[in-house]
C-alpha cells in the first residue's frame, strides 16, 4: 500500500510538471498565432480586422504570461482546452474526441497485437533455440523494423493497392460511405485499416521479439528452471509458467508506455494512409501554432502515458513481490 | 501446441485479410447520376462547417453555395460577369458604386434574394470585423438601399480596385437566416442556405457530398448531379486518385506530371496558369543591400529561365524584373522594360566594380572591407523553391556574392519576414489579384510596410517611395483602362529602376482535369475562371460550366 501511495504522489508531481511544460514549450516556438493567421491571409488583411480576429480566436496577445498560465491551469482542471484555431470555432475536445476512436482502434489493436505476437515468437524462439522459428522469424522482423516506416508503407501501397488492387490505399473508410453503426460500414472501415495495421505490425513487432527472446534466454539458465525440469514438469508448463512469466516482467513497463503512447496516434501512418486520427491533427496543430489544440493533445498523451506507467507499476508490484520490498 | 497456436493466429489474420480483400476488389462509387470528385490536399479533415466568413473553411462554401455580386475573372485582367447583381455603375469619381440586384434569384430554401440581403451582408461585416476577411470596411464609408432593387456603396476615397473585393470576393448571405444568429463569428453553418448551384447533401470528416440546388437561378444548371470533395491530408493518395481517374478535378502539385499523370491516360490534362510572382525579397534597411547597385547586380546575375526549368521542373514560368506575370497579364507588360534586365553575369560584375566594390578571394567587398555575403531564408518543405534558391545561390556566387541559404519552418519564416529580421527571403506568398496592380500594391505600397521589428502585412522588403505611393493611390481613382495601364507602366519602371524585389519565377494555380466523362473544363483557350478547386468563388463558376459528356 505504501508503495502504491508513493507511486501516486510521484504521479501527481510529474503530472503538474508536464502540464506546466505543456504551457510554456509551445510559447517558445518562433511566431505566434496572430502571425500564423496573418500569413493565411497572404497580406490582404488590415490590422484592424486582424485585431478583431485575434479577439474572436481568443488570442490574448497582450495578457501577461503568468496570468495566462493561471487561467490555463484553472481551465485544464475543468476540462476546458479552449477553441481550436485550425478547426475554428470547434472546441478542442470536440475535434479530439472525433479523431480519437480511429486512432485508438487502429494503433491500440496493432500495439496489443504486436506485443502479444512479438512476445510469443520471442518466447517460443528462445525455447527452441536454433529451431525453424528461431532462425527465421527474429531476423526477418528485426530487418523489417529497421526499415523506415514510410518506405514499408509505400511498398505496401504500391504492391497491394496499385499493382494488385486488393486493398484501398488510404482513408479510414470509403468516401461515399457515411459513418454509422452498421455491418456494412464496419466492414468498410476494417478493409481500410488492413494496410495501415499490417505495416505498423511489421515495423513494431521486431523490438518485442528481440527483447522477449533475450529475456527468455537469460531466464532459462536460472536454477529454478533446472529445478522444474528435475521435478519432471511438462515442457509446456515450464515454458509458459516458469520461463515466460518471469521473462515478460521487464517488457511489461515498456508495453504500458507504448499503450500510453497509443493516443499520440501514429503520425507517419496517418499521414501516409490519409487516416482520420489524432496523429495528423497533432502535426497540423503544430504547423498552425494552434496552442489550444496542441496543449489538449499533449496533455492527453501525458496523462495517458503517466496513467499507463502507474498501472504498470502497480501491476508489477502485484506480480513480482521483490519490487514491493524497495524502500 | 505452441507452434500450433502461433500458426493458427497468423492464419487467422491472413484469412481475415484475404476475405476482406476479396470483397474489396473492384469497389466503385455507386451512384446513379453524373458526379465529379475533387483531389485537393487541404491538410485537414472536414469539420462540416460552411460559414463563408470563416477563413479556414471559406473555400468549401463560397462558390458552390454562396455567391458573389459580380464574378471578376483574374485570368482575363478582371473581366466582370454580372452574377447576383445584374448591373453595376461607378459614379462620383470612383467613390460610389451602385449594384442592381438580379430579379428572380432564390435561396436554396425557396425564399427570394433581394437587395435587403445584400445590404444585410455588408452591415454584418461592419458589425463583426472578424468576418470582414477582405477588409472592405477599411475603405467603405456606408452602404444603403436605393429604390427596391439597388444597393449603393460609398467609399471614403476613390476605390476602383476595391471592386474586386466588394463585388467579387464577398459572399452574400440570406438575411432571414443570418439575422437570427447570435454570434456569426463562431457560427458553424452546418446546413447552409445559399444561392449557389449546390447545397450540402451529406458531410462527414472524410468527405463532403454536394447535391444540386433545385432553386438555382441559372436555368438548367448545374448539369453535374453531385460533387464529392474528399478530405486529403497527404499528396500521394490524392495524386494516385487523380492518376487513376477516380478523381477528375485536381488542384495538386504532382512531380513528373508527364509520366505520373498525363502519361496514365489520354483523358488526363493539366494547366498551371501563372498568378503571382515568386521573388527574392531584399531587406532594404540592410546597410549594404540598400545600395541599388548590389540589387541590380543580383538581378543581372540570375538566369531566370534556367531556374524555372531546373528548380521548378518547368511548372512555373520564368519571371521578369517588371513584375508582370505573363502570359496571364501579358497586355500590361512593357516589353522594352521587360527585356532590359536579362541574364548577364559579366554586366553584373561590372556594376559592382563601378560602384566601388573590390573582388577579394572571389567575393566582392565594400570599401570598409565587408564582404557581400548574405543569408537567404526559405520555407523548409517547399522543395521546389528550395531547389530554385540553391540555383540562385550558385549563380550569385559566380559573380562574387556569397549566399548562405537557411531553410526554416513557415512560422519562423513569417516571423522573420513580417518583422523585417532577414537579409534575403525567397518568397511567393503575395495573393495577387485580377490585374498586376494588386500584387504591385502589396509589394510596393508603403502603407503595407512597417518599421523593422513591427509586423508588415505584405511590403516585407520595406520599400518607401513617395512617388510610387502616389501612383498606387491614383490607380484607385480611375476606372479607365487606359489610365490604369499607364500607371502600371510607371510602376514597372520603378521595379526596374529601384529593384525592391527580384521576381524569379511565376507562382501558378495547380489544376488537373479528366475529360473522360465530363466536359466544360477551364483550359488555356477558354480561361473563364481560376481553375483550382479551392479558388473562391471561381470554382463555383467552373461547376456551372461542367457537364456530362455525350
Amino acid at each position: 500500500m505504501r508503495f502504491v501511495l508513493r507511486r501516486l504522489g510521484f504521479f501527481v508531481v510529474t503530472l503538474w510538471a508536464a502540464i506546466t511544460l505543456n504551457f510554456f514549450i509551445p510559447r517558445l516556438m518562433p511566431g505566434n498565432p496572430a502571425e500564423a493567421m496573418m500569413a493565411r491571409y497572404h497580406g490582404r488583411i488590415n490590422p484592424q480586422a486582424l485585431h478583431a480576429l485575434e479577439i474572436a480566436f481568443g488570442v490574448k496577445a497582450h495578457q501577461s504570461l503568468i496570468s495566462e498560465y493561471f487561467d490555463y491551469l484553472g481551465n485544464v482542471f475543468r476540462g476546458r482546452f479552449g477553441i481550436s484555431l485550425t478547426f475554428f470555432p470547434d472546441p478542442v475536445m470536440h475535434d479530439v474526441l472525433q479523431a480519437l476512436p480511429w486512432t485508438l482502434v487502429l494503433v491500440g489493436v496493432t500495439t496489443v497485437l504486436a506485443f502479444f505476437l512479438g512476445t510469443l515468437i520471442g518466447l517460443v524462439g528462445a525455447w527452441r533455440r536454433g529451431g525453424l522459428m528461431d532462425s527465421a522469424m527474429p531476423p526477418i522482423f528485426v530487418i523489417t523494423s529497421a526499415f523506415p516506416y514510410f518506405w514499408i508503407a509505400g511498398i505496401a501501397i504500391w504492391l497491394f493497392s496499385l499493382k494488385l488492387g486488393w486493398l484501398p490505399h488510404g482513408g479510414g473508410y470509403d468516401p461515399i460511405d457515411t459513418p454509422a453503426w452498421t455491418w456494412h460500414f464496419a466492414h468498410d472501415a476494417f478493409v481500410h485499416s488492413i494496410l495501415p495495421a499490417l505495416t505498423i505490425l511489421v515495423t513494431a513487432i521486431g523490438g518485442w521479439i528481440l527483447t522477449m527472446r533475450n529475456n527468455t534466454i537469460s531466464v532459462l539458465t536460472e536454477d529454478y528452471i533446472r529445478m522444474a525440469r528435475a521435478k519432471g514438469l511438462s515442457p509446456q508448463r515450464i515454458m509458459w509458467t516458469y520461463a515466460g512469466r518471469n521473462a515478460i516482467l521487464p517488457n511489461l513497463t515498456g508495453f504500458a508506455m507504448s499503450l500510453g503512447f497509443v493516443v499520440a496516434g501514429a503520425i507517419l501512418v496517418e499521414y501516409v494512409f490519409n487516416y482520420p486520427g489524432v496523429g495528423y491533427m497533432f502535426l497540423s496543430s503544430v504547423t498552425n501554432e494552434d496552442y489550444a489544440l496542441m496543449q489538449g493533445l499533449f496533455l492527453l498523451i501525458v496523462v495517458a502515458v503517466l496513467t499507463a506507467i502507474l498501472a504498470a507499476d502497480v501491476a508489477t508490484a502485484f506480480l513480482d513481490p521483490r519490487t514491493r520490498d524497495v524502500r | 501446441m505452441k507452434r500450433g497456436l502461433l500458426v493458427l493466429l497468423l492464419a487467422g489474420i491472413t484469412a481475415a485479410a484475404w476475405t476482406a480483400v476479396g470483397s474489396q476488389a473492384g469497389t466503385k462509387h455507386a451512384s446513379g447520376g453524373s458526379s465529379v470528385t475533387i483531389a485537393n490536399v487541404a491538410g485537414m479533415s472536414w469539420t462540416c462547417n460552411f460559414n463563408p466568413f470563416n477563413s479556414t473553411v471559406q473555400f468549401l462554401a463560397f462558390g458552390p453555395m454562396y455567391e458573389e455580386l459580380v464574378f471578376v475573372n483574374a485570368l482575363k485582367s478582371g473581366a466582370a460577369t454580372p452574377w447576383l447583381a445584374s448591373k453595376y455603375t461607378w459614379s462620383n469619381h470612383a467613390k460610389t458604386l451602385t449594384f442592381t440586384i438580379r430579379k428572380g434569384v432564390r435561396w436554396s430554401d425557396g425564399k427570394p434574394l433581394t437587395a435587403a440581403d445584400v445590404l444585410f451582408t455588408f452591415q454584418l461585416l461592419k458589425k463583426h470585423k472578424a468576418l470582414d476577411l477582405q477588409a472592405v470596411w477599411a475603405v467603405l464609408k456606408s452602404v444603403s438601399k436605393k429604390g427596391s432593387n439597388q444597393v449603393a456603396f460609398t467609399f471614403k476615397s476613390a476605390a476602383a480596385p476595391y471592386f474586386y473585393y466588394v463585388a467579387g470576393q464577398t459572399p452574400i448571405v440570406p438575411k432571414h437566416i443570418w439575422a437570427k444568429i447570435p454570434n456569426p463569428v463562431k457560427y458553424t453553418d452546418k446546413n447552409p442556405v445559399g444561392s449557389g448551384p449546390y447545397t450540402v447533401g451529406n458531410c462527414n470528416p472524410q468527405r463532403i457530398i454536394y447535391s444540386k440546388n433545385s432553386h438555382y437561378w441559372q436555368k438548367g444548371k448545374p448539369k453535374i448531379d453531385t460533387v464529392v470533395y474528399p478530405a486529403y491530408t497527404d499528396n500521394s493518395p490524392a495524386n494516385l486518385d487523380l492518376a487513376t481517374g477516380q478523381d477528375q478535378w485536381g488542384g495538386q502539385y504532382i512531380s513528373n506530371i508527364k509520366t505520373s499523370y498525363t502519361g496514365k491516360s489520354k483523358d488526363n490534362h493539366y494547366w498551371f496558369p501563372p498568378i503571382a510572382n515568386v521573388s527574392i525579397f531584399i531587406n532594404l534597411k540592410n546597410p549594404i543591400l540598400k545600395n541599388v547597385a548590389v540589387r541590380r547586380a543580383m538581378a543581372y546575375a540570375i538566369n531566370r529561365p534556367h531556374v524555372a526549368k531546373l528548380g521548378e521542373s518547368g511548372y512555373e514560368p520564368a519571371g521578369n524584373q517588371t513584375g508582370i506575370v505573363s502570359p496571364t497579364f501579358k497586355s500590361w507588360e512593357n516589353k522594352k522594360l521587360a527585356k532590359q534586365i536579362t541574364y548577364n553575369p559579366k554586366k553584373a560584375k561590372q556594376i559592382l566594380t563601378k560602384a566601388g566594390f573590390k573582388l577579394k578571394n572571389g567575393v566582392f567587398q565594400t570599401k570598409s572591407g565587408q564582404p557581400l555575403s548574405f543569408t537567404m531564408i526559405n520555407i523548409s518543405g517547399y522543395d521546389d523553391w528550395i531547389a530554385s534558391a540553391s540555383i540562385v545561390q550558385d549563380e550569385l556566387k559566380a559573380i562574387g556574392i556569397k549566399i548562405t541559404t537557411s531553410n526554416i519552418s513557415s512560422n519562423a519564416y513569417d516571423d522573420d519576414t513580417f518583422n523585417g529580421h532577414f537579409q534575403l527571403a525567397y518568397d511567393g506568398n503575395e495573393a495577387g489579384g485580377p490585374s498586376p496592380y494588386y500584387e504591385m500594391r502589396q509589394e510596393l505600397y508603403s502603407k503595407n510596410s512597417a518599421p523593422i521589428g513591427k509586423q508588415a502585412s505584405s511590403n516585407w522588403e520595406r520599400y518607401y517611395n513617395k512617388n510610387v505611393d502616389k501612383l498606387i493611390e491614383s490607380y484607385a481613382k480611375t476606372t479607365s483602362l487606359a489610365k490604369q495601364h499607364s500607371i502600371v507602366n510607371q510602376l514597372q519602371a520603378a521595379m526596374v529602376r529601384d529593384i525592391p524585389v527580384i521576381p524569379i519565377t511565376e507562382g501558378v494555380d495547380f489544376y488537373e482535369y479528366n475529360t473522360k466523362s465530363i466536359t466544360g473544363w477551364v483550359n488555356p483557350k477558354n480561361p473563364y475562371a481560376k481553375p483550382s478547386p479551392y479558388e473562391v468563388p471561381d470554382w463555383g463558376v467552373v461547376l456551372t460550366h461542367l457537364r456530362p459528356k455525350g
